[in-house]
């Protein structure tokens, strides 16, 4: 395969990148580094002061409670990831193996839901989780104590809301990794002996990694700004960071200090990506070495 | 504005003459018919004056905006708030050049005095208007003034103290804040996460005004207050809709922090065994809050006589009354002529034979001082929960 090399001086290739160039830098860096500026400011009776100001970033280096949000949005978000995959693999793997045969009806019942809207999903969780709810009649009505799921407005709520508005998510990557897979290479590996179960965890689950990564990474960052689901399932008792931003910007009026903390939540949120993508770059070179 | 109308009208009149000549009939008739659609949805935005209104939902029913449009010749654009404070900032951060009026928290209304953007109630101008009022609204009115002038009118009212569902608990028993940190009702309480509200009685209970220039013990006994409390908190619930469920089903036994704005419109749809009370004064501290919402003018050059007059129109008696009664809250307003078109079912939802009892054993919730000293208090220790 010839490998075209392409010159930044190639006009064809500046005009077809532009306009994506220009999309990027407007409406991401841009209210990024807007952002960022605002960190230095300060307010004074419910308006911007327009100075180079290090006192928000003092504050919120010297105060524990953000950093207990953040670490406390971090680690929802990982139990979230973990969760959502243990679910989506399954049902992409039964989805591209043993249900081809409903496979357009189950995708068409899976894009519903992910295309419901997210709010009335989540207030729809209430007349399930409730006391008086859906779970605790069905299990009152197979023999079981009254009310005994106590799940509303507790963190279990909040990661209930979480991994069901995002699992569609690494079902769909994984299950496009999955159908990619040539089938000669599993009847390959059965002809060479392995077990179904050997099978799966040696070739299908190495060769689904690309959609697993890719679906673990939507869900991280998706949690990492989940909202609804704590405030409204989570009884907002244990706010997460979005909630914490949203009370600075809002509540308090104090943009500086939403702004900053959006800032801290970007910066962890790319770092543990950048972890993540350093882990996953080493397991595949690993891979490779070892194939 | 009415040139305007022809100029469009015309363009598409001869957007359409041309369509057809250029053997384009189908998309000239589109454009047509859409133009015709669009001028009839836009007909307010092409009246003789125009008006940009930031309130709360209530202020916006058509029942209300509409019969001053038509009456005025009038288009009224509404930005609907969800929070005071975040609408405050968004005038304070400049588009208070672009808005005339604004329906919101009363010390929201206040703060626009200092902050610089609100055009003062000529009392003169408004006196027919003051006179209707309960005297206790009527000018000079203290909660509202700065620099001893008028920055808006009261619109709406109420009291915040414990909601309580009376089958499930005495009224007396919530004639203090105790229960809020008795384990008793541990996991039995919602506080209503709408800013300060939930703060401020809970300070009152710990023996702290609120109101008043706090100082750094007086703001740990408000940190110690609100850590007891959340000990006993089920959930901190912003939805009006999921606390009320919530109290009507017994999930929780008390609403700290909604008043009245949390009551009135559960009363009225004939859960009248839902109540808010004000507690007895401890310690010679009033435990009560009266709340308000009230109407300014803002200074954006304009000077609009029609924000004046729609000022004038939304306290009048008539409105008063459907804004005291709307689909989701019900609270009543300061217009004393107001009261004889409520019917007595309305009037027992809003409790009106209590209302002068929570008026007197209540603070009114003006401009705390401390406010974001408290607000930070309230963040670290949800955080440390």
């Amino acid at each position: 395969m010839r490998i075209e090399r392409k010159s930044w001086n190639d006009p064809v290739l500046v005009a077809t990148v532009a306009p994506l160039a220009l999309v990027m830098v407007a409406f991401l860096l841009v209210p990024l580094l807007m952002t960022a500026v605002l960190t230095f400011q300060t307010t004074q009776y419910y308006r911007l002061v327009w100075t180079w100001d290090l006192k928000i970033w003092t504050e919120v280096f010297s105060k524990p409670h953000y950093w207990t949000i953040m670490i406390r949005t971090v680690a929802m978000a990982l139990v979230c990831v973990v969760l959502t995959v243990l679910i989506a693999f399954p049902a992409a793997y039964a989805l591209a193996t043993r249900l081809r045969t409903f496979k357009t009806q189950i995708q068409i019942l899976i894009i519903f839901a992910f295309l419901t809207d997210a709010v009335l999903k989540t207030f729809g969780w209430i007349l399930i989780l409730d006391k008086n709810g859906v779970a605790n009649w069905l299990l009152m009505h197979v023999g079981l104590p009254p009310e005994m799921l106590n799940l509303l407005f507790t963190p279990a709520g909040t990661m209930i809301g979480m991994v069901y508005n995002l699992v569609a998510y690494p079902m769909f990557t994984i299950y496009l990794s999955l159908v990619r897979i040539d089938r000669d290479l599993i009847l390959a590996a059965y002809d060479a002996g392995a077990s179904r179960v050997r099978t799966f965890f040696e070739v299908t689950l190495p060769l689904s990694r690309p959609g697993l990564y890719s679906g673990a990474v939507l869900v991280f960052v998706l949690s990492l700004g989940a909202f609804l689901e704590p405030k409204v399932l989570g009884g907002g008792t244990s706010p997460l960071a979005s909630e914490l931003i949203r009370q600075s910007f809002e509540t308090r009026v104090n943009w500086p200090l939403g702004a900053a903390l959006t800032v801290v939540l970007i910066a962890i949120g790319a770092l543990m990506l950048v972890a993540c993508a350093a882990f996953a770059l080493r397991r595949t070179s690993a891979t490779g070495r070892s194939a | 504005m009415k040139k305007g109308t022809a100029d469009i009208s015309s363009t598409i009149a001869a957007m359409k003459r041309r369509s057809v000549l250029k053997g384009m009939g189908g998309l000239g008739l589109g454009l047509a018919a859409a133009g015709s659609g669009f001028l009839a949805s836009r007909r307010y935005a092409s009246a003789a004056e125009s008006l940009n209104y930031m309130c709360w939902e209530g202020y916006n029913a058509p029942s209300i905006i509409e019969p001053f449009q038509k009456s005025k010749d009038a288009s009224i654009s509404i930005d609907l708030i969800t929070d005071s404070a975040g609408g405050f900032a968004k005038l304070a951060a400049g588009a208070s050049r672009d808005f005339d009026l604004v329906s919101s928290d009363s010390p929201w209304i206040q703060r626009m005095g200092p902050a610089g953007f609100c055009r003062y109630i000529d009392e003169a101008d408004f006196a027919d208007q003051f006179a209707e009022f309960y005297p206790q609204f009527r000018a000079p009115f203290e909660p509202l003034a700065f620099e001893g002038k008028a920055t808006g009118l009261p619109t709406r009212w109420g009291w915040v103290g414990p909601t309580v569902n009376t089958k499930f608990d005495k009224l007396e028993t919530w004639s203090s804040y105790a229960p809020v940190f008795d384990s008793a009702y541990k996991d039995k309480i919602c506080l209503l996460d709408w800013g300060d509200w939930p703060i401020m009685p809970l300070a009152l209970y710990a023996g702290v005004n609120p109101y008043e220039e706090l100082d750094a013990a007086a703001l740990e006994e408000v940190r110690k207050v609100l850590r007891a409390a959340f000990k006993n908190t089920r959930a901190i619930v912003a939805d009006l809709a999921v606390a009320q469920k919530g109290l009507i089903d017994g999930s929780f036994r008390a609403l700290i922090g909604g008043g009245t704005y949390a009551t009135s419109a559960l009363r009225m749809k004939g859960h009248d065994y839902i109540q808010s009370i004000v507690p007895e004064p401890k310690n010679g501290l009033k435990q009560g809050i009266i709340w308000m919402e009230a109407t300014g003018l803002i200074d954006n050059g304009k000077n609009s006589q029609i924000a004046s007059d729609f000022l004038k129109y939304i306290v009048s008696p008539d409105v008063a009354k459907q804004l005291a009664i709307t689909e989701a809250t019900c609270n009543l307003v300061p217009n004393s002529k107001a009261e004889a078109l409520f019917s007595d079912e309305e009037k027992k939802a809003l409790q009106m034979d209590y209302m002068w009892t929570a008026w007197d054993n209540s603070q009114f919730h003006t401009v705390a001082p401390n406010i974001d000293d408290m607000l930070a208090i309230w963040q670290e220790e949800l955080a440390a929960r």
